[in-house]
This record gives C-alpha cells, structure tokens and sequence, in this order.
C-alpha cells in the first residue's frame, strides 16, 4: 500500500503538536496516571512488534513469552552477570532474538491455526521452565529487586529514573527509535516481502523467495523489540514472574492489536491507547469494582462489532473524507477523471 | 503394582472422556465456522454452575438438570453464533476477540450471580465398583458412560442425518457447501448449539467433581486446544483419539513423576507431533 | 439473590462516574470527604477480579464491616480526636505494574495512612514506593519481608510457620504415626509451606514415606495424584496450604481410594461439604488451622479479636455463608491492631504508627499477645508470631482443639526450619 513519503505542511503542524502532547503529557495527569503512561509506552511497543509479525500472515502466541525472555534475560545479565543495565537490556533484546531465530524452526514447518497453537505451545514450555526451575528463574516467585536504570548525575542537572515522569521520557525515546526502526524495515524491501507473503504465499515461491527466511526475520525482529521492551518493563518494575507472561496478557496483546486494526503501523497504538484509557482510568474511576471485566467485555464485542476492522478504519475514514473535500476543488477530480 | 497400574488407567479413562466432550465440541465448532471459540472453557463452566442452579437450588434430578445445562448451554452457543460470530463471518480473529468479550461477561456474570469461591454440589451417588485393588466411582462412571453415548450418538447424527452431511460439508469447503444450496447460517447454529452443548455437558456431569468455580474454565481450554491440534484440526475422530492419548500420557506421568512435568510433556508431545505431521494425526491439509 | 447487595452500580454514579471519567485524564479527582470531622483514611490494595480474587475481595467485604462498627461507634479516638474511617481500595490483579500504580494512587491522590495488601506477586512492584513515601504497608505472606522491608509488616498470617502446631499436637496426642506423605501446588504458596511441615515432622520423629509431591495449580483431576500418594501407605496425609478449590478434591479422592489414616492440612474451607461428600468417620479428627468464626472458644478473654461470633454472623448476613474464607476475618484483625498502635501513637501517621505498634517487640495478635519476631527466617523481626489455633474435625464440626505457642516451638526447632526452608530456596537470602 502505497503512502505518501514526503511530509506536507498540515502533516508537519500535526507532528510538532503530537510532538508537544509526547512531551507534556506526564505534567497533565495524576502521579498515578503517570505510572499508567509508562506501562502503555512500554505496551505500545510490545503491539507494534507483534504487528510486524503477524505481516506474514501467521499470528504467532508466543510474543509475551518473547518479551517475557527479554526481561528476565536482562534481568539476569544485570542482577547475576553485574552487566551495567542499558547493555542488559541489549542483551536480553538479543535473547529474546536468538530464542526466536531457534525456535522458527520447528515452528514455521505449520502454517495458520496450526502455526497460533504450536507458537502457544513453544512460548509455555518456555514460561513453564522458568517455573519450574528456582536456579536461575527464581521458580513461581520470579526474580525481584532487579537493579533499577542508573540515576545520571551531572552536578547541575540529577535525573532519577524511579520518578516515572522521567522513566517515561527515557522508554519514549527508546520506543520512537524502536518505532522508526521497524517503519523503516516496513517500508523496505523487506516489508515488501512480508506482505507478498502473506497474500501470495505460493506466488512469492514460485519467483525465487524463501518465505521461510522471510517469515523467520520478521519473528526473530519482533521478537527483539518485545524482548526489548520486557527489559524496559523489568528493570521499571524490578521484579519478573511468569505469571505475567502468561496467555491471559498475550490474550490482551491479540485484543489491543485487532481493536486497533492491522493494516496501518499506527493501527495497534490506537488500541492500546485506547483500550488502556478504557479499562484503566474510566471504568476504574466509575467505581464498579467486580462488574468491570464484564464492561471491558462488551466494549470489546461493541468495538469488533461496530469496527471490524479496527479503530483505525475510523482515521481512514477521516482522511479520505477530508482529501475528498481538498479534492472537489480541483478541476477534474481524480474519481471524475476516472469515470 | 497391577492395581496400582490398573487405577491410573481408570484415573486416565475418566480424564479422557470430558476433554473428549471438550475438544469434539471445540472441533466442531472450529471446523464449521473457522473460529477459535476461545469461550469454550467457559461454556464448559457456564455448564457446571447450571448443575449449581438446576440440581442444588432447585431441586431437581441431577440428571434431568444436566439435560436442562445441555439445552441451556447449547443456547448459549447459538446465541453466540447469532450475535457475535454471524456479524463477523468473514473475519475470524475478530470472532476470537468477540468470543474472549464473551468470556469475560460470563466469568463475571458467574461471580456476580453465584459469588467468588466455589460451589458445593452434593455427590450423586457414593457408590462405586471394584476390580482387584483399583475402583471407580459411579459419578466418574457417570462421565464415561455419557461421553461414549453421546459421541457415538454424534458419529450417527453426523453420518446419517441431512444436517450431519451438511455440517461435515461446511467443515470441508464452505464456499462449496454454499453452492450446494446448504444454508450456512442454519449449518453454523447447529454446529453452535452441539459444540457449546457437548462442552456444557462435560461441565454439568464433573460439576459434582470439580466444586465449580467462576475461573474453572481457565484450566481445561489450553489443554483442549492441545488436544485439538494433536488431532488435526477439522477431525472429530483425530480429538477423540488425541484426548485419549493426551490424558493417558498426562496422567500416567502425574502419577509416577509431578504434574508440572506431565503439562511439559504434553506440550512437547503435541510440538513433536505438529513438527513430524503438521497437519495433526488425523487433520487434513488446512484451506488456504 | 444475595448478590445484589455487593453492586453499587446505579444509574446515577454511572452518570456522575462518566462524567468525572471524561475530566480525569487531565486532572487527578479527590474523593470527596468530610470537611467537619476527620477522617483517615486506609488503602486496601489486593485481587478484587480475577482467579486470585477470592484471596482479596472477602476481606475487602470483612473490612467494611470493621469499618462500619467503628463509625456507628463514633470513630477511634487517635491524639484526642475521634476519627472516622474510610476505606479506599484498587484492584492491583495480583500484577506488580497494577499494585504500583495502586500503591500511588493510594498514597499520593487518596492520602491513605496504613496500606493492606495481600502480597506475593504484586508486593514487589510497590517495595520501592512503600520505603520512599515511608507508607506501612501489611501482607499476608511473611514471604515478602526481608530486611530492607523495614516498613512491610505481617501482623496476622504468619504462613507457614503457624502450621508446625498442629503437627506438635498431632505428634503428642497421636504418637502411634509415624510416616507422613506432603502434596502442594507448585507455587510461592505451597513450597515454604511443605518446608515448615518437613521441619515439623521431623522434629516430631514423623519420617516421610514418599519425597514431596508438587502438582500443578491447573489440575483438575486429582485422582491420580492422590494414588501416587498412597502408594506407599502413610500414616498421615498432608496436604499441606492447597486452595479450597483442590483440599476437597483432595480429601474425596483419599476417601474413595480406601485412605484409613490420619489428615492434616492448613486450610479446610467448607469442611462441611467435605463431610458431605465422604464420611463423619473419615473426617473425624482431621487437623486444621483455621477455626469457625462462631466457635465460643474464640470468646475466650485472650482473644484479641473484636466480637469474633457476632463478626461472622454479620458476614454470613450481608455476604451469604459461601463466601466466608480465613482473609475474611485476616484484614480485619490486621485493622484492629493498626487503630491500637494509631491509639497508642496518638497519631495516624505511618511511621508513628509503626513505631507504637512494634513497641516492646509485643503486639495484639488476633489470637492472642504475641512477639515480633523473624529475623533468622526473613531477616527482620516483622513478622508477629504467638498462639495460633489447632482445630480438629469433631463429629462434623471443626472445635478449637487447643491453642499452642509458635515461638515454643521455635526456641526448641528453629535450626531445622532453617534447614529444609535453606532446601527448597525459601530463605530470604536464597531468594532471587
């Protein structure tokens, strides 16, 4: 699908101000929005990645687990190795990369639903060996008092990253870096490919492309920045369990990712945002304590219902409305031309 | 030693028979509709609280109460089918998320209407019989005996009757089905209301068992979609031969090492059957 | 049904919830409170929805119980003025990331003084807030403290320690047994747990037949976990701290396959349905640690919780008979203690409150005055330990059989506690 590359000056105002809103936000919110915000940044990344995954057309189970080897990977490099904590989080970023790039190969022999389930299976087993075995994973407890991002300290200026303002301005950058990152990759021949593949599997066989390789790079990329943000959310929270890896969080991953639709990059933010807002501040604050899983349930029925094809249909729809009110001034508007 | 073998196969068989239920149900409905019901486990619970309802608060026959959780469950699923799956016919991950909505209403319907901690339903009957050492209590005989009467009564229904040629076509080609002049939406509330129904009725028959919770369903869905993949997806023999194996391997490694190892096991038993047979034992190669 | 009483969702607080939701993105909402008189306020953040809310939700409900008998009565008087109280809770979902951003909410927008938490996975995610703010936080599992925790306290559940009475008591009134099997989930639950009941055991002369079975929190069928316990015919089947949901199915399976011996466990909920399902002759004498909430015996004047059988009565009124489990009276005990110390201090604030409490290294446990104690086991003597019950299964009823010392038997055992806590990795040195 093509899309405009070079930016116009409406886009440009739009960036600044998103821009603006990034930066401000942690000083408009309550301490314990602010505590939110950091959680979504990191979530945010997570549904991106699995985006990229799900590209090739397979819908893999296993991305939590995959962050879920980031964290404790930097966990352990940081708390067990003394790795300074940013090239802890690299390496459990790699981590999760290399589990990936070894499991793919018993798991892109399926394809489809055998694919999702068999992608479950890989991801328990893992979950479960960190359970299973107290040295070094810490068993059910999981590992705790994992050392925190180091303060920076330049005489003039200190900055702690326990204040979740400014952990959230650090997972900002990394996450808009990771973001561009894996744009980039979209846009490129690469991405290209993923989506050849996923809608001309034999085509794409039939002119010379490996669609295993391809499928493999796109599970082990994305399983990097999951891991990558695992680490982020480790060393936030100091403690990992594998109780929080478990189907119940990836279940929330799938949903946040196809409330917010698949076909554009910005598609999965606009689920987490939103489905985080949802659940987290409005029916929180409306003080319906038991009932509040069942509200979340039926406004993700209402949303599948109402936006099959996500919360992104609705800024397409949008757009489109607007360029079609731009392009009824031009002489000879595209639709017409083509009658 | 020969008793104490001979107890772990009675233990498995019990096992076998309500994952059988289970994973048939899930089957069918996966194979007609092309959706992943993610809500069966609780279709599974939502059958057990029925026995909550029908036998202990009101009274009746236990076995005319799990008739009553048969057809109450069974409506469940087609009403799932009308709001939820039919909108989004072309769409199956949004059928998963709407099935996972679903299952939070239920779990939280479950709560508000029966409370947090378990129920307590009254045993049916504290008979049992014996062979040499081992035993087997007629409420777990309960369960075998309605599992294989009711599958085969399946086997038949779906062998014989016009409806049952009309759902295996649906599962085998649904645009060809549709050419057929086969009303899908009709073919899609049967296979609705006999899955949903087979899980309620695993629910109801082990509710005196289990002690029925509100998250009950959590423990039985993962192990179903294992099932159903070791079976080959599409296959209702493939789930009933895979539930048995499953439950046999599962239970005999509880039995002799620790359960933490079984759910191991039969998570590296299902890998190695998809990564040497893709397809799962009995599954067909999946349409495009 | 009983039910409709614990929603409080009305048309109007939906309206006035979505109103105030639309402004709150951008503005943190007090709640609203009374001006005239004080308040203090308490936070309660534990699993209210989810698989682990029956560990939080009914002592929530026993709380407000608590609180509403101490406003009808005008309060606690605290520095010479009456205070109300108020509960806030959140649902923290047993997840370290919500019970952070609970713990804030609680401490910076809703100003609460005293934090009960249950603890466990969500404790690690506000260890950090708790030390920074100074907030005196309490959880039910003493497996949280360790000596950095200094404002962490376990004033009520001192699982698993309280389990090595009921052994004591079993291994003196019944010194004919002497093999023992232990099965446990496999969780933070069960293996301090199985530990404290090796240490019991052997320090009873008991020796185990079979090494310990853990089973999977996901078991549905326990049949063949009992056989495998039975295999080598115990003389006492311990099943350790395992959740209502497997002890019944537990104690059905023993039943059915023939089991004759002696039963002992830390929980038994809903005994009644177990004898309901087996037999009065197989669960006579089935040892417990948690007695009936209408048990006279709990009148006795040592007893440091407040109306204990007109407690439960209420409970079962508002809530329903079900829905009673041991955190409903937990949290509630742990309330009693705070409004003493916060009477003694003379002040509501935490770090005053905390030093009142911990005066003299005594307190007012539920069942009883009790030390502060834990320094050889979690590193920091916050964990308070006295008399616990021993309660057996008499014709169908659980009776208080006696109350026995904890730290009595610790003086004489400790180093073998030390010991198998050292050989499942329990210690809090050993935890990673």
């Amino acid at each position: 699908m093509p899309e405009k590359t070079s930016i116009g000056g409406a886009g440009l105002i739009g960036i600044l101000i998103l821009a603006v809103v990034l930066i401000a936000v942690p000083h408009l919110v309550s301490f314990s929005q602010q505590e939110l915000l950091v959680l979504l940044t990191i979530n945010v990344l997570v549904v991106v990645s699995y985006r990229l995954q799900t590209l090739t057309g397979e819908w893999s189970l296993a991305h939590v687990v995959m962050m879920g080897a980031g964290a404790y990977g930097s966990a352990l490099f940081a708390k067990s190795f003394g790795f300074p904590v940013p090239l802890a989080m690299i390496a459990g970023a790699i981590t999760a990369g290399v589990i990936a790039t070894v499991l793919s190969f018993p798991l892109f022999r399926m394809k489809g639903f055998y694919f999702l389930i068999g992608s479950f299976a890989a991801g328990e087993i893992l979950r479960l060996i960190w359970k299973r075995f107290t040295d070094p994973f810490g068993g059910p407890k999981g590992i705790q008092r994992i050392p925190g991002f180091p303060e920076i300290d330049l005489g003039f200026i200190h900055i702690d990253f326990y204040d979740p303002a400014n952990y959230y301005y650090l997972v900002l950058v990394v996450v808009l870096v990771s973001l561009w990152v894996l744009y980039r990759v979209e846009k490129s021949r690469i991405g290209l490919t993923f989506h050849a593949i996923h809608w001309q599997d034999k085509l794409s066989e039939s002119v010379g492309v490996d669609a295993f390789r391809y499928r493999m790079l796109a599970f082990v990329i994305a399983s990097f920045f999951a891991g990558l943000a695992g680490a982020l959310y480790a060393h936030y929270l100091s403690t990992v369990n594998p109780n929080q890896f478990d189907v119940n969080t990836m279940v929330y991953v799938l949903i946040w990712t196809i409330v917010g639709g698949t076909s554009r990059w910005y598609g999965p933010i606009l689920g987490v945002v939103a489905l985080t807002i949802v659940d987290e501040v409005i029916l929180r604050s409306i003080g319906v304590d038991q009932v509040r899983p069942l509200l979340y349930g039926l406004i993700l029925i209402l949303a599948i219902l109402f936006l099959p094809n996500g919360l992104e249909s609705l800024v397409i729809k949008a757009r489109d409305a607007l360029r079609n009110r731009g392009g009824a001034n031009l002489p000879n508007g595209q639709a017409v031309a083509r009658k | 030693m020969p008793d104490f073998l001979l107890q772990t196969v009675f233990n498995a068989s019990y096992a076998a028979s309500y994952m059988a239920l289970i994973a048939v149900g899930l089957v069918l409905i996966f194979g007609v509709m092309g959706v992943i019901n993610f809500a069966h486990g609780e279709l599974y619970m939502a059958g057990a609280y029925a026995i909550v309802f029908f036998y202990v608060w009101s009274g009746l026959p236990f076995f005319v109460a799990v008739a009553l959780g048969l057809v109450f469950v069974g409506c469940l699923g087609i009403l799932m089918e009308l709001t939820l799956f039919r909108p989004l016919r072309t769409n199956p991950l949004g059928g998963l998320i709407a099935s996972i909505g679903f299952l939070l209403i239920l779990q939280t319907l479950a709560v508000l209407g029966f409370g947090l901690r378990n129920q307590n339903v009254p045993p049916v009957s504290q008979g049992r019989i014996t062979v040499g050492g081992a035993f087997l209590t007629y409420e777990r005989l309960y369960v075998i005996i309605a599992t294989i009467g009711l599958l085969t009564a399946l086997y038949f229904f779906l062998r014989k009757s016009k409806f049952g040629w009309a759902l295996r076509a649906c599962a085998q080609d649904r645009e060809a089905a549709a050419l057929q002049g086969i009303s899908i939406n009709q073919t899609a509330r049967y296979a609705m209301f006999i899955g949903a129904a087979l899980a309620g009725v695993a629910g109801a028959m082990t509710a005196p068992l289990v002690a029925p919770s509100p998250y009950m369903g959590h423990s039985v869905i993962v192990t179903a979609f294992i099932i159903i993949i070791v079976g080959g997806i599409g296959s209702l023999e493939g789930a009933v031969v895979a539930a048995v194996l499953y439950a046999f391997v599962h239970t005999f490694v509880t039995t002799f090492y620790d359960g933490v190892i079984a759910n191991i096991v039969g998570l590296l038993l299902m890998l190695a059957v998809l990564v040497v047979k893709p397809q799962g034992l009995f599954g067909v190669r999946e349409r495009a | 049904m009983k039910s409709a009483s614990s929603i409080s969702l009305t048309r109007r607080s939906l309206l006035t919830g979505a109103a105030s939701a639309a402004l709150l993105p951008l503005v943190g909402m007090p709640k609203a409170s009374f001006a005239q008189e004080n308040v203090v306020k308490i936070g309660f953040l534990a699993p209210l929805t989810g698989p682990v809310a029956a560990w939080g939700k009914p002592g929530l409900d026993g709380c407000k119980i608590w609180a509403d008998w101490v406003n009808e009565a005008g309060g606690i008087e605290i520095g010479g003025k009456p205070y109300k109280v108020e509960l806030a809770s959140y649902d923290d979902e047993d997840d370290a990331g919500k019970a952070r951003t609970g713990a804030t909410q609680l401490i910076r927008e809703n100003d609460v003084k005293f934090i009960m938490m249950l603890g466990g996975n969500s404790w690690p995610g506000v260890e950090e807030i708790a030390a920074r703010q100074g907030m005196m936080v309490s959880t039910l599992l003493p497996s949280d403290l360790t000596p950095d925790t200094t404002t962490l306290i376990a004033p009520c559940e001192v699982h698993p320690i309280y389990n090595v009475t009921g052994v004591d008591w079993l291994a003196a009134n019944h010194p004919d047994l002497k093999t023992a099997v232990v099965c446990a989930q496999d969780d933070a639950l069960g293996k301090p747990s199985v530990a404290t009941y090796l240490a019991a055991f052997e320090a009873a002369g008991i020796t185990m037949a079979s090494p310990p079975l853990f089973f999977d929190p996901a078991t549905t069928d326990f049949a063949p976990v009992m056989t495998q316990l039975l295999a080598n015919n115990p003389d006492i089947l311990c099943l350790d701290t395992c959740y209502a949901d497997y002890v019944q199915p537990l104690c059905e399976q023993a039943f059915q396959q023939g089991y004759k011996g002696k039963i002992i466990s830390c929980t038994l909920d809903f005994y009644q349905r177990i004898v309901e399902r087996t037999s009065k002759e197989f669960m006579e004498g089935v040892i417990f640690q948690f007695p009936d909430f209408d048990d006279k015996a709990l009148n006795d004047p040592r007893i440091n919780f407040k109306k204990p059988n007109e407690f439960f009565a209420e409970y079962v009124k508002r809530y329903g008979a079900t829905e009673w489990s041991a955190v409903s009276w937990e949290y509630s005990s742990i309330l009693d203690l705070w409004a003493d110390a916060a009477q003694r201090a003379g002040s509501v604030e935490p770090a005053d409150v905390l030093v009142a409490m911990k005066e003299g290294g005594k307190g007012k446990h539920a069942f009883g005055d009790a030390r502060w104690w834990g320094k050889d086991l979690f590193g920091i003597d916050n964990a308070l330990v006295g008399d616990w019950p021993v309660v057996v299964i008499r014709d169908g009823k659980a009776t208080i059989a006696e109350f026995r010392s904890i730290p009595e038997w610790w003086d004489k055992n400790g180093q073998l506690l030390v010991k198998h806590m050292t050989d499942l990795g329990q210690m809090w040195n050993q935890r990673t």
